[in-house]
């Protein structure tokens, strides 16, 4: 990690809210997994952590029987999985809305990071994802480059965690 | 530049003067100095009152343990700290700074007093005088205690400095940055480990900084150091300077405060103060070398009195003789070195007093080639000086016999009685202590975390056995990191090796009852307060600590709590290991609030949970209250309304035509699978096989005790699909609960919980005109009475928006619930509120909803329930489903408690004179009975009705349902109320506005 | 602050990330109604209050929002292990010896 002082022109993390994308919560046992894997055109991850993207959609495991699924449309990808629960009985539960996600980069973010969150995020590998907390939210995180994170906050609890980031970001910005 | 200060020496900058005042006046000092030394620089020695006995007071330590020069400091406007220590505060410009416990001034005190009452101000002294009479307590005792209570004064104003947090996570964490805990970074870093290597001081080195002298891989000292930071830097070591570990806790979580802005003299903007990181190390080196103890004898804290290593340290960091003629008091080899230094830095030294007779001889010839007098086997009985030390009486002693006194003239009296292990952090961790007897001192035993200690902390002497420590230690952690490192040989010369005894109270000539030898300087303890502790009965180590403060002020006994013990174990005839030594706890020095709240203060201070429709509210002048995480609108006052007069319109305005209101807040739970509704029958008291899809119920929650847990209106999507609500502080709790029965008894079943509380705002739609309001902005639905009846769901649009529509009610009056995605809320909101002018619709806030309920006899979990109530206590028998064969809470339901006669049971009550009850108002049969009076049972809800014209209350009352009519009594300050227990339903018992 | 293992996460992670969640092995008796009242009343209440091995349960409720057991001693703090729920309890003497 970088805490040392660094170029001012260059603002040390960017906190930006991205704009909604269909999410989905997907809940289904490990012997239905394949089929819903396949009505959604997408690989369903088994790590907890480990994600996949396929043609704009993106799944994240979040637990043994649980996935976020994110797509450009809601329609389809609802379709798509009601055509074989017959066959693979589970839970798709739209939560577009539940949260609101945002894109947190730059130099410091690491920094910005570990000012709320308790876990090692500077050992989390790119390219996997987790639910953890910040500061008393949950929240989920998405690691998409060495210094390129996505945060899903649960919507109320945005202008806490906002508030908090903007007073680290002032923090880092001050350079001790 | 004063005459005390060396030109040229020391680690300041002679080029840089700061000036700041102290007691109003102003002095010069370098940049590096700390307040005490750059007090020193300018021959003051007297930077305090003593606590208790308001005794002036001089600077012993040059460290974080000084327990005398404790100051107040102003850093700006609203910048007030009291209790820092001179020692520590680094000299910024324009810093102001004053003595404490000194009225009216330092030089002069009233409350010096004490002093003279030396004899009552003994051990146990509080506890002894302010017994009786008890009639003395409010008037006489306590002011007086509280005036003379506390240490400096508290700062006045809001703190307006900033305070940060970091979670920091790392292989190997390494406190103190003297010579053993670089030695250990060394080996550490090149094995590829993350090590991060923390000192409370502005620099690294410890007590090679105040060495210069000793040389290292045959460099001095000082280059050695800057050459292996250089290397540590470059190896990616992560070093951290004004950083104190403050507590090390389990599994090697150990807190640092990074003091970030102190010593600055104009911080960066929106910098923090001190940053509080909470490191988790996989390995952790206590490299925080050793204390010096005082010796104890009389008049050991006169100004100009202090310990051999401060003065040392003043000399050859700081560039300041702390005196012309300077004494020197031992029983250690170390303070020869600071008195050889000041003899060759131009002081005179007036004798070394040492209370050995075997000296090792390279000392003694080193005094002689100096002209230093030596006397061995002496014992200090006494010094005078009013503000400052003028000359100390020293005593031969001989066996148990002490010779006649001579005085030593001096201006500064220099002593160590050896040297303490800091083993605080250790101590944190429960490690256990061993008894060193040869040394008189506790050192390291058993360890509880992954921890190595190293160096003076584990009583080694001289650097070159302390490098090979840290060396050491740097391995092992290595070790258990599974990596690898090369040892490194770390040649010394010059070394300062030294060996020393230990003493309880120094042998006087003089009555010792009479001496004021104190051991505690912070709390003023004395040696004479300690035996008479032991007198008095006390025999643990624990006890005699808080009959006589001892170890109990804000340095936690860092120099006192060695000297102590011996003395407390020496009254009881028992070895000191047989006394015990009192538990250090956190935080290892005073740490600010601040630190501790980081960034949890003003508007980020707790989490504030907001709905999509909460700025049309702000907007609109609500006036908000907490719901649990949430603020909601409490009412809505128009220009001159106080509350009552808000909730009594928008509750008519509600009966009269339609009331709307945010219900976002309500928990909300998807329940999906071909399980559901095996998961909900087993779940809730309810039965739910044969709800119809598009149909919703009042379900009920109830703990596996049979008591209410949570309620709310459950919608049946589908067959597979429940829309289950909960309140809004139990959303979280429902849906652990359901996950745990889900997770850990029922793994079979074929269904799965989510959270949609965020997913959907909710608008609550409620009033006689409510249908005519919405009608008109439903697409696909048809509303009228027999299509979409009361308990009726659908999806459809509403005002162009994906809706889950509810037909239910908390009112009494028709009734819909329209759920759409968060982010449309607002605009939901806005249509309703358009489509309902015509009909004078009424936004309401949570009262109105009470009250509305509460008219129609609807609980409210946790304000009507208190976690004793059953279904039937509240009358909700009819929500059991008595035929389903088991769910979660039904056997307790049978348990002879519950059936049994005299539970509390949920009622309605009206007084008689028409007045409104206090909820919590406790409730009796008798108003005449004899006190204390037997309480049957209390007031949970109570409210004006504007709707029935006057107050109406539910309450809890013993056998409350066989009590229809009967008049209880509710006794309050200003009389009995009597009350008629009523059914709970107010208004419209038959529910035909319902089904308008 | 403890550290936690998580057995489906299969990571070590901050205890704030979890939430105790009582004593462990309790199961709900298959079907309640046959149970007296003392019965009842010993699976409601009853617990063990052990100083020493105590076998828990907790919560990854911020991660991947499973249950599970641990045990862990209430004197020292320390976890011994973590196990999926549904397993039987560990022997825990290998545990133990190597916590030595």
């Amino acid at each position: 990690m970088n805490t040392q002082k660094h170029d001012f022109t260059a603002a040390p993390v960017q906190i930006e809210e991205l704009a909604p994308a269909a999410r989905f919560s997907l809940r289904v046992r490990p012997d239905g997994r394949a089929a819903l894997a396949q009505a959604l055109g997408l690989d369903l991850p088994g790590g907890i952590g480990d994600r996949t993207a396929d043609g704009g959609r993106e799944a994240l495991c979040l637990g043994p029987d649980e996935w976020l699924i994110l797509a450009p449309e809601a329609a389809p990808l609802a379709k798509a999985a009601a055509s074989v629960y017959a066959d693979a009985p589970h839970s798709l539960t739209e939560i577009s809305d539940r949260e609101i996600t945002l894109r947190l980069s730059g130099p410091q973010v690491l920094d910005l990071l570990a000012s709320c969150c308790p876990r090692d995020v500077e050992a989390m590998p790119e390219g996997r994802g987790c639910r953890t907390v910040y500061d008393s939210a949950t929240v989920t995180l998405w690691r998409d480059g060495p210094t390129e994170f996505r945060m899903d906050v649960w919507r109320s609890f945005l202008p806490h965690v906002l508030g908090l980031m903007a007073l680290t970001k002032a923090e880092l910005q001050a350079g001790l | 530049m004063s005459r005390y200060r060396i030109t040229g020496r020391g680690r300041v900058d002679h080029g840089a003067t700061v000036s700041f005042t102290f007691d109003g006046k102003t002095y010069q000092g370098l940049r590096g100095d700390t307040v005490a030394s750059a007090l020193l620089a300018n021959g003051v020695h007297l930077m305090g009152r003593s606590f208790k006995y308001h005794r002036p007071r001089g600077v012993v330590t040059a460290g974080s343990e000084e327990p005398n020069a404790l100051i107040g400091t102003t850093r700006g406007p609203g910048r007030f700290e009291p209790n820092t220590r001179a020692t520590v505060q680094e000299l910024r410009k324009g810093l102001v700074t004053e003595s404490q416990n000194k009225w009216p001034r330092l030089s002069f005190d009233l409350g010096a007093i004490n002093d003279r009452a030396y004899m009552l101000f003994s051990a146990g002294f509080y506890y002894k005088t302010f017994m009786w009479p008890k009639s003395f307590w409010d008037k006489v005792y306590e002011p007086f205690i509280r005036n003379a209570a506390g240490l400096g004064k508290s700062p006045t104003e809001v703190d307006p400095d900033r305070y940060a947090s970091r979670n920091l996570h790392t292989d190997l964490l390494i406190v103190g940055g003297g010579a053993a805990g670089i030695a250990a970074a060394l080996v550490a870093a090149r094995s590829g480990a993350r090590v991060v290597l923390v000192d409370e001081n502005p620099e690294m080195g410890g007590a090679l900084l105040s060495d210069p002298a000793v040389k290292i891989e045959g460099q001095g000292a000082w280059a050695w150091l800057d050459d292996k930071l250089s290397e540590l830097r470059a190896l990616g070591v992560r070093l951290m300077t004004r950083t104190t570990a403050i507590g090390y806790y389990h599994q090697n979580f150990v807190a640092l405060c990074e003091r970030l802005t102190d010593h600055l003299d104009t911080p960066p903007a929106n910098a923090p103060r001190e940053r509080m990181w909470h490191v988790r190390a996989n390995q952790v080196v206590l490299a925080q070398g050793a204390l010096e103890k005082p010796l104890v004898y009389d008049g050991n804290d006169r100004p100009g009195v202090m310990l051999a290593g401060a003065a040392q340290t003043y000399l050859n960091r700081y560039g300041v003789r702390v005196g012309d003629n300077v004494a020197v008091l031992t029983s250690h080899d170390s303070a020869y070195h600071a008195a050889f230094d000041l003899a060759d830095a131009g002081s005179r030294i007036a004798a070394v007093i040492d209370t050995r007779r075997d000296i090792r001889t390279d000392l003694l010839d080193a005094a002689k080639q100096r002209g230093i007098e030596v006397l061995r086997g002496h014992s200090a009985t006494g010094t005078k000086g009013r503000l400052r030390i003028k000359s100390v009486r020293v005593n031969p002693v001989q066996g148990d016999k002490v010779g006649a006194s001579r005085e030593i003239s001096c201006d500064a009296l220099l002593m160590s009685g050896g040297w303490t292990p800091s083993l605080h952090l250790f101590s944190h961790t429960k490690g256990s202590l061993s008894w060193d007897a040869d040394s008189n001192t506790f050192l390291p035993d058993r360890k509880t975390e992954a921890c190595h200690i190293a160096g003076a902390g584990r009583g080694l002497w001289g650097y070159a056995a302390v490098l090979e420590d840290g060396v050491k230690a740097g391995l092992a952690a290595v070790e258990a990191l599974s990596r690898t490192a090369q040892p490194r040989d770390l040649p010394v010369e010059n070394d300062r090796p030294g060996t020393g005894v230990s003493h309880t109270e120094l042998p006087t000539d003089r009555s010792p009852g009479k001496a004021k030898a104190f051991v505690d300087y912070q709390n003023d303890v004395t040696a004479k307060d300690l035996r008479l502790a032991v007198r008095e009965g006390m025999r643990s180590i624990e006890h005699v600590k808080r009959y006589t403060t001892n170890g109990m002020a804000t340095d936690q006994g860092k120099m006192s709590n060695i000297n102590g013990l011996m003395i407390a174990a020496d009254a009881l005839a028992k070895q000191p290991p047989q006394v015990g030594l009192t538990t250090f706890r956190p935080p290892y020095t005073p740490t600010s609030f601040g630190a501790f709240a980081g960034y949890l203060r003003g508007e980020t201070f707790q989490l504030t949970r907001k709905t999509p429709i909460d700025p049309w509210a702000e907007a609109h002048g609500a006036v908000f209250e907490p719901v649990a995480q949430w603020r909601r609108a409490w009412y809505f006052p128009k220009a001159g309304e106080d509350m009552h007069a808000a909730v009594a319109r928008e509750c008519r305005a509600t009966r009269a035509s339609a009331g709307i209101f945010d219900a976002s807040t309500l928990g909300k739970i998807e329940v999906a699978g071909p399980d559901a509704v095996e998961f909900m029958n087993r779940m809730y008291t309810n039965p739910w096989t044969r709800l119809a899809a598009g149909r919703c119920r009042y379900g009920l929650l109830l703990g596996e005790d049979g008591f209410i847990r949570d309620d709310g209106v459950i919608g049946r999507l589908s067959d597979d699909l429940f829309h289950v609500t909960t309140t809004t502080g139990g959303a979280a709790r429902v849906l652990n609960m359901m996950e745990d029965y889900l997770q850990t008894e029922w793994p079979d079943l074929n269904v799965w919980l989510t959270s949609t509380t965020e997913q959907w705002a909710t608008v609550a739609l409620n009033g006689p005109n409510a249908r005519k309001v919405l009608e008109p902005l439903v697409e696909g639905l048809d509303l009228s009475d027999d299509r979409f009846p009361h308990m009726s769901v659908a999806e459809c649009t509403v005002a162009g928006l994906p809706a889950r529509l509810f037909r239910l009610s908390f009112t009494g009056e028709l009734g819909f619930e329209i759920n759409v995605p968060a982010r449309h809320g607002l605009k939901l909101w806005e249509a309703l509120m358009e489509s309902g002018r015509a009909h004078d619709i009424c936004p309401y806030g949570t009262e109105t909803m009470h009250v509305l309920r509460a008219e129609k006899g609807y609980i409210i979990v946790g304000q009507d329930t208190d976690g004793t109530v059953t279904p039937q206590d509240a009358g909700l028998t009819w929500a059991i489903g008595q035929k389903k064969p088991d769910f979660v809470g039904k056997r307790s339901l049978s348990r002879p408690d519950i059936v049994g006669k005299g539970r509390k049971q949920l009622v309605g009550l009206l007084t008689e004179d028409g007045s409104q009850l206090e909820e919590g108002a406790q409730i009796v049969l008798d108003p005449h009975q004899s006190l204390p009076m037997k309480m049957v049972g209390h007031v949970t809800s109570s409210y004006a009705s504007a709707t029935l014209g006057h107050p109406i209350a539910m309450a809890v009352i013993e056998g409350g349902h066989d009590r229809m009519g009967e008049v209880v009594h509710v006794p309050m300050p200003d009389g009995v109320r009597r009350a008629r227990v009523t059914s709970t339903v107010f208004y419209d018992p038959e529910g035909a506005r319902l089904k308008a | 602050m403890l550290l936690i293992h998580c057995p489906y996460c299969e990571e070590t992670l901050p205890e704030a990330e979890f939430a105790y969640a009582g004593e462990a092995h309790i199961a709900r008796p298959a079907d309640p109604s046959t149970l007296s009242d003392e019965e009842w009343r010993d699976f409601l209440f009853i617990r063990t209050n052990a100083r020493g091995t105590h076998f828990e349960r907790w919560r990854h409720i911020h991660g991947c929002g499973r249950f599970f057991n641990a045990a862990r001693d209430t004197v020292s703090d320390r976890f011994l292990t973590t196990y999926k729920a549904g397993k039987a309890r560990p022997d825990l003497s290998a545990v133990k010896e190597a916590a030595e």
